[in-house]
């Protein structure tokens, strides 16, 4: 290697783009945890759902999910990347402009978000559900960030990338196809989409998405900033760079095949389920490598942690992510997913992730990082302690009621009498068992959210006794350019060559996508036919999207898995071959209520009349929101037509010509339907127009297809 | 008893195998590369966080 004194540079780091995401941070994730703490509450308060469309529990549970994921952290990654990147390249970033593109660009996202999902514009794929305008929108960001931190690369000071930075460009690669491959559909309005894959491969891409949104938004982002901050704040290098360049490489290939293990014993083959648990399990060796690492770097320091709220923030982040990449292995293991799966557990697991790993590793990179923005002293140390209390004890607060709510339901849903029969065979009597625990976990997010006020309030105080040194004037030799001595190794050519890094990347993560989707999208035995499923009629159609636009899904899975305690429960269990016009798979993750696979014929249309009207009369103790509106509003067939022409171009096997006589169909079987409400004393006026007849006719076709067969068989 | 893991392997997916050699081979790689580094390279880059650049004053 040769290099040489270069002359001194003068250049600015651009603070104020980091203030603007840092105050983004702050607000959103009041409004994100507000959201949240109204939807845990509704759970124990029903009434608090409003009787109003915007704030049901279904819609208002993605906004909270996305507001968190993609506007609390999204912003903190920004706020803590555009930080450190300039700091370890020796640079500005490369282009202003783009920097306030990607600022101003993913605030708008955001609102839109706000507005649409409240709405019921999704396309119901966990995380993922905002509809495809919004879907352009944050890829052209997207893309925007990744051309500013790739031009900021190119123009370094630095030699060479920390690893700090590999773990940004595997985020941006990753982020980039999953964003792509699992928002593949065909628009049928400005405001709805069929997304390309249907049943058990929309589910299996979803997964594999939603399950690396977690890995590759919520987690590498923050090693990277866990890898620069924990540093800055203990004044110490990390403690082994080499464990740092191990864990890197180890994580971002094995977390990219685990995604199927949020399907196990569902219809998926059994080959996916058995991938996706065995590098599940690997997965614990280097998240835990990563952890020690940032626990180590404390090593000499740790009387440092007694007094610093900053560093003390730092380890509580750092022990969640150790305790949530622990547990998400072993409820990889099937046989204790089948006891955590559709329960508490998990949302209790995603929590310690979110509000341990994300929130305090967020909040310690606030604290440390606004008093240098505004060249002060942190406002109150005080404050801070008092905050890192609060959110300690809320996460405690949060978690163990929801796991043991989550045993608790488990167990109750599997356990049977002597005589074999079902101890809790109606399902509200699992859920009224766990609402006190539900209630305690409130008070946890409450607190949480307390902590963030107090947060907040201590920063204003520290900004205002400062001044924002918005461009930031530095010295620093420029590059020299790095000559390869012979014989040096191929890995010091591909950390200097940040583009080879990235096609580096991009290809140990694609193995593990194509190795999983392609063999599912290609061979058809993987999902055997079943002669008696047809597709939906126009009605069921339409019924099928009110299910999609009031978030049903968010509390109702469809997947009946082979258990004893569910075939009982619930019926047969679910084929793969009984999804196959499913545009989006709906199978959940969560069951609030009771799984829908199969209630078709259960009840008679007026039950599931008077239920959505007022869920309480038919369910005494229910939770469930009442949903008025469906009976008030009339069915908007407008675009009936053209959704089953988009589903036509998928290969869904309507006749030819189908989609003019469509709405005719949908009319003559909402007649039907009307028809037997009528008979049993439901007099609204204009009955067959009604969103309700829609939705009965969906939830009355449910699982019946396999049913049909049987019928005909006996007959 | 060979008999029967030989008759057994016959039933593992290429699917299964593949990747763990991919990655076994993705694993060793990197910490063979990492580990024959020299110390002062890797303490340089272990310190990289930590260096602060001199502040000038604001550009006329």
């Amino acid at each position: 290697m040769t290099s040489q004194a270069a002359p001194l540079e003068r250049f600015a780091y651009d603070n104020a783009i980091v203030r603007n995401f840092a105050y983004a941070t702050a607000l959103w994730g009041v409004v994100g945890m507000l959201v949240g703490l109204l939807i845990a509450l509704q759970l124990v308060f029903p009434a608090l759902n409003f009787g109003i469309p915007e704030t049901t529990f279904g819609r208002l549970r993605p906004l909270h999910t996305n507001a968190v994921i993609f506007a609390f952290v999204g912003n903190g990654i920004y706020m803590g990347v555009y930080y450190s990147l300039q700091r370890l390249l020796k640079t500005r970033m490369y282009s202003d402009f783009l920097s306030k593109f990607n600022f101003w660009g993913w605030q708008a996202i955001i609102v839109a978000a706000a507005i649409t999902l409240p709405l019921g514009i999704t396309s119901s794929h966990e995380y993922a559900e905002l509809e495809w305008p919004i879907d352009l929108a944050i890829a052209v960001v997207w893309i925007a960030f990744g051309i500013n931190l790739f031009g900021t690369i190119l123009k370094r000071r630095e030699e060479h990338l920390y690893v700090a930075i590999w773990f940004y460009i595997a985020t941006w690669v990753t982020v980039t196809i999953l964003h792509v491959f699992n928002n593949l559909e065909i628009p049928v309005s400005l405001w709805k989409s069929y997304p390309a894959f249907a049943g058990v491969q929309d589910a299996l891409v979803q997964w594999w998405y939603g399950h690396n949104a977690v890995a590759f938004f919520l987690t590498t982002p923050y090693l990277g900033l866990m890898y620069y901050y924990l540093p800055k704040a203990a004044n110490r290098p990390v403690f082994s760079y080499r464990l740092s360049i191990i864990h890197f490489w180890a994580l971002i290939f094995i977390y990219i095949w685990a995604g199927p293990h949020h399907l196990l014993y569902t219809s998926l083959p059994d080959w996916a389920q058995s991938l996706g648990m065995v590098f599940s399990l690997m997965l614990i060796a280097p998240s835990w490598g990563g952890m020690l690492n940032g626990l180590l770097t404390l090593r000499g320091a740790w009387d440092k942690v007694r007094s610093d709220p900053v560093l003390k923030m730092m380890v509580v982040a750092v022990t969640a992510y150790g305790m949530s990449t622990f547990e998400g292995p072993m409820m990889s293991i099937k046989a204790y997913n089948a006891i955590t799966h559709y329960t508490d557990i998990t949302i209790g697991h995603v929590h310690v992730g979110a509000l341990g790993w994300n929130g305090m590793l967020t909040f310690g990179v606030m604290y440390w990082l606004v008093p240098k923005l505004f060249n002060t002293k942190l406002y109150s140390v005080k404050l801070a302690n008092a905050h890192f209390w609060l959110g300690t004890m809320a996460i405690l607060f949060y978690a163990i009621p929801l796991y043991w709510a989550g045993f608790t339901q488990s167990l109750m849903w599997k356990q049977f009498t002597p005589d074999g029969f079902l101890v809790y065979g109606n399902f509200l009597e699992t859920v009224t068992q766990i609402i006190p625990m539900y209630l305690i976990r409130a008070l946890g997010g409450a607190m949480f959210l307390g902590g963030i006020f107090l947060m907040i309030y201590n920063l204003i105080k520290t900004a205002r006794q400062g001044s924002l040194d918005a461009n930031e004037w530095v010295e620093a030799p420029g590059r020299v350019k790095h000559v390869a001595a012979e014989g040096e190794h191929w890995h010091r050519w591909i950390e200097n060559k940040p583009l080879t890094m990235l096609v580096g990347a991009t290809i140990v993560i694609m193995i593990g996508g194509l190795a999983e989707i392609l063999p599912m999208a290609i061979i058809d035995e993987n999902v055997p036919k079943i002669a008696s499923v047809q597709p939906y009629t126009p009605l069921e159609l339409e019924g099928r999207d009110i299910y999609i636009r009031e978030g049903c899904v968010g509390c109702h899975s469809q997947m009946i898995r082979p258990f004893r305690s569910e075939t009982e429960r619930y019926g047969q269990y679910s084929k793969s071959g009984e999804f196959i016009y499913d545009r989006p798979f709906l199978w959940g993750s969560k069951r609030t209520g009771p799984d829908l696979h199969r209630v078709g014929g259960k009840y008679p249309d007026s039950w599931h009349y008077n239920h959505m009207l007022e869920p309480e009369i038919m369910s005494p103790g229910s939770i469930m929101p009442p949903y008025p509106w469906l009976i008030t509003d009339d069915l908007d067939t407008t675009s009936t037509a053209a959704k089953i022409r988009v589903l036509q171009m998928l290969n869904t096997p309507y006749p030819e010509g189908f989609d003019q006589i469509a709405v005719q169909d949908l009319k003559k079987q909402a007649a039907g339907i009307a028809e037997s409400l009528r008979k049993d004393g439901i007099e609204t006026e204009r009955l067959e127009d009604k969103e309700i007849v829609a939705l009965i006719a969906y939830l009355q076709r449910l699982g019946t297809d396999i049913k049909v067969k049987k019928e005909r068989a006996d007959k | 008893m060979y008999k029967y893991i030989l008759q057994s392997v016959e039933n593992l997916n290429w699917l299964a195998i593949i990747p763990m050699l991919i990655f076994m081979t993705i694993f060793l790689l990197s910490s063979y590369r990492i580990l024959r580094r020299q110390r002062s390279f890797v303490d340089k880059m272990a310190a990289l966080p930590l260096e602060e650049l001199q502040s000038t004053e604001k550009k006329a």
